[in-house]
């Protein structure tokens, strides 16, 4: 909202103006990011361990060979021991094969004497109920993500969204704290470059549990927001044993489209 | 009349210092100091008597003024800042009233003027950590824009911090912004800033004075624990009928006032509107043009005198804020007060204000996009009463006795959501407090060199059945060394009762208040202050150093990632712990001659320590800026012209910055390790103003005001936001938002 109101007070005078600057900054020690998920959708399912950098070093980060992960379905006690893959640092499972609302998973990882554990609850499935477009301003086309919200649950989403068969790097959550049981229609914000027409564009609603939410919106907050946060922090993770990252077990419902103008 | 007798009884009981300190009987001499010229009062004007060094007064915030003293023949000495000294002589053998009026200096009689009044030295007789400025001192400081602004200017002054660019949000001594107890005709404003802080609500044209305390507040005043920013409306010219206003690039002002009655009433009205919208139309950009930005603000005042005892004045103020930016919604927001006064003279002794105030913020937002309709609206309401007596009993003691009564309502929030939307409507409950407030304070005077100012103001919020007392014991002391220095000491604390959470950096009108509750405590800050002021050659220079240290309890700070909006337990994501601040704060001012001006450099710290942040080890706050510095010097060239220039320097303030990086969803986010762990760069500007007389009559005269803003175009960051570089994915890169490089502005001002 802030931003919105800045962007017509600065062109009215005539006066923002900004630079990159390059300040010094300290890199703390190296931290350990673990993120994985489970589906309802067919896996296989992937798990990654990377490593923190510098703010002012490039945006890969190593990867960590020789961890132990399991995943287990605490319902059904279905234990799956995931390998590692081709890429350093991404395991894979291979005996949880799809995965069920209402099931609770459990994450664990062993690497370098230390352990790690998670568990995250996959919520009953919300359906994207359609996909449409904002084209009041064709200059700034805005995907609308159309579903019912259930009442009377605490309901968490995550958006994700695909331009023309890339993957679009930006995440936005919606929880319903002050919307529970409305009809949404929400305005997803792409990463990079404009929506324009005749773009095909497929977007996922992502259910996901409490702990997740809080993370990614967190996260949100501090990779699009930090210039104006009262007190950024690192986001609470839903992993424990001192790590950054997720676990999330989640539910996936997607449209795609084209956009048209009327 | 019974009360007139019980006063002093009660006084009596309450003080019993007034028993050694009695002096001989003797006979009162009493009035209003005014402007010759527009009949406006004079508030710290000092009253002495030529061969007595040892009597003096200062008039009160309504000009009264009483003096009891010995029978006999006296030069009475009545000066005050840019007049002309008066001098009566009087010959006491009643109870007199003596009414002066004093007429505005020019600069060719400035050097007599200064010989003069050598001796009623206003640097050594305030209060300490008191400084008082007058609409007439600030005129000639260049500005943003082109718009004088008290609230501004005052962030020159040694030990008020500006908040930044884009900002009127200040700190003073190491508080943080909302502990400021801002008062326009003695009605708090909740939110001073127009237009997102860029300007504050006080146009110039309606203001008469501000009084700054920054420590040793009187104990008159309370519910904000790091300041006090007194601001008096214009009473209205009760001479003739006059006007002033101006043209400028960003607003226009009108300003009118007169006589209702000659002598015995008088009224002002002052309005300003800004039309950066006149001009959306224009712009290409269709976001831009069906967006709509202005704010307008309208001052009111009239007074009327019934008979010589007794006096009424009715203020108002109402500004309001209108931000709409197309497909996105907007936010408007205002402020209103009003306060209704009647003085009334007892005697020659007793003075009595007695005021019936209203004050009221609220911010309406909606958001409107494409179905999701949603109207915000938040408030708080004040009524308040507030009586005051000042009791002159003889020229070594004064007492000052009141209490003040305030009904707070706050909403905190009310959701209104349109039929479509992806909100339900939502009530955060609204907020009832009662805090009260009782004081005495007595001024005494052992000797003629030595004064003491003591007293008790004792506060009790009342909300959902529950009371909070707490007593604030103030106290000041000055000694005079001899006629061109003295030293001050302080020792004061203060309560404060209404808190503002604001999850925002910058000033939003989206302000939450919250009265205290069995999670928020009462704020409580003591601080003492020392300082030694002295007058250099014929008293063309003022000097003062003070030193001041103050511990705070109760304070409040956010969790990590914190939410305000919309949540109705707020408290929950609030942290509290202590503060300390302290610091060195010096100031040289040149008062008279062609060249004016004053240099004011602050040495400081200010910490915080709240269990929850940074392991509860002592941190930085925002505002901890360890260097201040400015300077203001304005010279008049000729009749026509008058340049000036300021400039300021302040060690950057503490900010939360990143140390490390690390990827969610393939999007880089960032690694914090500590708050306030980094230092934004040092802040410094130049501002140039040069104002040129145009054609100068008895009945109209104006001017045209240039002024230059950040003349040498330092990019000072408003922002800096850590980002994926849009260009390269593959690095991140620090952005930094500058406002305001070298912005020229031309005003037209007129007075008639």
């Amino acid at each position: 909202m802030k931003r919105h109101l800045f962007i017509p007070i600065a062109l009215f005078f005539f006066i923002a103006c900004t630079k990159t600057i390059t300040p010094n900054l300290n890199t703390a020690s190296t931290q350990l990011i673990i993120q994985g998920a489970v589906s309802d959708t067919a896996g296989p399912y992937y798990v990654s361990l990377v490593n923190s950098v510098g703010f002012y070093a490039g945006n890969t980060y190593p990867g960590l060979s020789g961890a132990a992960i399991t995943i287990t379905d605490s319902t059904t006690g279905l234990r799956d021991t995931l390998t590692e893959t081709a890429t350093t640092g991404t395991y894979v499972t291979h005996s949880i094969t799809q995965g069920i609302p209402g099931h609770t998973y459990l994450l664990n990882v062993s690497l370098g004497g230390k352990t790690y554990t998670a568990s995250s609850t996959m919520p009953q499935p919300v359906a994207l109920d359609s996909l449409t477009f904002d084209t009041r301003d064709t200059t700034q086309i805005f995907p609308m993500a159309n579903y019912q919200d259930p009442p009377g649950i605490v309901n968490n989403y995550k958006y994700g969204m695909v331009i023309n068969g890339v993957v679009d790097k930006r995440f936005l959550t919606f929880e319903d704290r002050l919307s529970d049981g409305r009809y949404i229609r929400d305005k997803v914000d792409a990463d990079t470059g404009e929506i324009k027409r005749n773009y095909t564009v497929k977007l996922c609603l992502v259910g996901i549990d409490q702990n997740v939410d809080t993370y990614l919106r967190e996260a949100a907050g501090i990779a699009y927001n930090n210039g104006s946060l009262a007190a950024p922090a690192t986001p609470t993770s839903n992993i424990n044993g001192g790590c950054l990252g997720y676990f999330s077990a989640q539910t996936v419902s997607c449209k795609t489209r084209v956009v048209e103008l009327k | 009349m019974a009360k007139r007798h019980r006063m002093p009884a009660l006084l009596l009981c309450l003080f019993p210092l007034i028993l050694c300190a009695q002096s001989k009987s003797g006979f009162s001499v009493s009035g209003t100091i005014k402007d010759k010229k527009t009949g406006e009062t004079l508030t710290g004007a000092t009253i002495g008597f030529v061969a007595h060094p040892g009597l003096g007064v200062v008039t009160n915030a309504y000009g009264f003024y009483s003096i009891t003293i010995p029978e006999g023949i006296y030069t009475m000495v009545v000066s005050f800042s840019g007049y002309a000294t008066d001098t009566t002589e009087l010959d006491l053998k009643k109870n007199t009233v003596l009414n002066r009026s004093l007429g505005a200096t020019n600069s060719q009689l400035e050097q007599v003027v200064v010989t003069s009044s050598r001796k009623t030295n206003n640097i050594l007789k305030t209060p300490p950590g008191l400084q008082r400025l007058s609409v007439e001192d600030i005129k000639d400081v260049p500005v943003l824009l082109g718009e004088k602004d008290v609230l501004k200017t005052i962030q020159l002054l040694p030990g008020i911090k500006s908040a930044g660019d884009g900002s009127s949000g200040f700190y003073v001594r190491g508080g943080n912004s909302d502990q400021n107890l801002i008062l326009l005709d003695e009605a708090t404003v909740y939110n001073a800033s127009h237009l997102l802080g860029f300007f504050s609500v006080f146009n110039s044209d309606a203001i008469k004075d501000v009084s700054v305390y920054k420590g040793g507040m009187p104990a008159s005043y309370g519910g904000r624990l790091a300041s006090v920013e007194d601001i008096k409306m214009k009473d209205g010219n009760d001479q003739k009928l006059s006007g002033s206003g101006g043209i400028g690039v960003i607003a226009t002002r009108i300003n009118l006032e007169g006589p209702v009655v000659k002598d015995k009433g008088s009224f002002m009205v002052s309005a300003r509107r800004t039309y950066v919208d006149a001009f959306t139309g224009l712009v290409s950009d269709s976001t831009i043009k069906h967006s709509t930005l202005y704010f307008y603000d309208v001052n009111l005042k009239a007074n009327y005198k019934f008979g010589a005892k007794d006096r009424v004045f009715l203020s108002g103020y109402f500004g309001n804020d209108v931000m709409h930016i197309a497909y996105n919604g907007g936010v408007d927001w205002g402020n209103s007060t009003g306060t209704l006064r009647w003085n009334h003279i007892f005697n020659n002794k007793l003075f009595s204000n007695t005021s019936l105030i209203y004050s009221n913020y609220n911010y309406n937002a909606q958001f409107t996009s494409n179905f999701n309709d949603i109207r915000v609206t938040s408030a708080i309401t004040d009524y308040q009463l507030k009586q005051d007596f000042n009791y002159y009993l003889n020229p070594r003691n004064k007492f000052d006795i009141g209490f003040d009564v305030i009904y707070h309502i706050t909403q905190p929030g009310q959701a209104t959501a349109g039929p479509s939307s992806k909100y339900n409507s939502l009530t955060l409950e609204k907020k009832y407090a009662l805090e009260n407030a009782v004081y005495v304070s007595h001024e005494w005077s052992p000797t003629t060199k030595l004064r003491f100012t003591y007293g008790l103001r004792l506060t009790a919020l009342s909300v959902l059945a529950k009371t909070y007392f707490n007593p604030e014991p103030r106290f000041a002391a000055s000694y005079q060394l001899n006629d061109m220095s003295s030293i001050k000491l302080a020792y004061d604390r203060n309560v404060q009762n209404i808190h503002l959470l604001n999850n925002s950096t910058s000033a939003s009108p989206t302000n939450v208040y919250l009265p205290t509750s069995n999670i928020v405590q009462p704020e409580i800050a003591d601080q003492v202050s020392a300082g030694y002021y002295r007058n250099f050659h014929d008293r063309q220079y003022e000097f003062s150093s003070e030193v001041y240290y103050k511990t705070m309890q109760n304070q409040i700070d956010y969790k990590d990632n914190a939410n305000l909006i919309g949540n109705n337990n707020i408290e929950a994501d609030l942290l509290f712990g202590k503060g300390r601040a302290y610091g060195w704060e010096n100031y040289l001012h040149k008062k008279t001659g062609r060249l004016t001006g004053w240099i004011s450099y602050t040495l400081s710290k200010a910490e915080r320590q709240i269990n929850g942040i940074n392991n509860g080890s002592w941190y930085a706050a925002t505002q901890d800026q360890t260097h201040n510095i400015s300077v203001v010097g304005i010279y008049k060239y000729n009749r026509k012209w008058t340049f000036s220039a300021a400039w300021v320097y302040n060690t950057g303030n503490a900010v939360t910055w990143p140390s490390g990086k690390f990827p969610v969803d393939g999007v880089p986010v960032y690694y914090y390790t500590s708050r306030n762990g980094y230092r934004l760069p040092a802040y410094h500007r130049l501002d140039l103003g040069a104002t040129l007389q145009l054609k100068k009559t008895a009945r109209f005269q104006s001017d045209l005001n240039f002024s230059l803003y950040n003349a040498y175009g330092q990019s000072n960051p408003y922002t800096i936001q850590f980002q994926r570089d849009p260009k390269n994915p593959l690095q991140t890169q620090v952005l930094q938002t500058s406002l305001f490089k070298m912005i020229p502005a031309v005003t037209y001002n007129f007075k008639f």
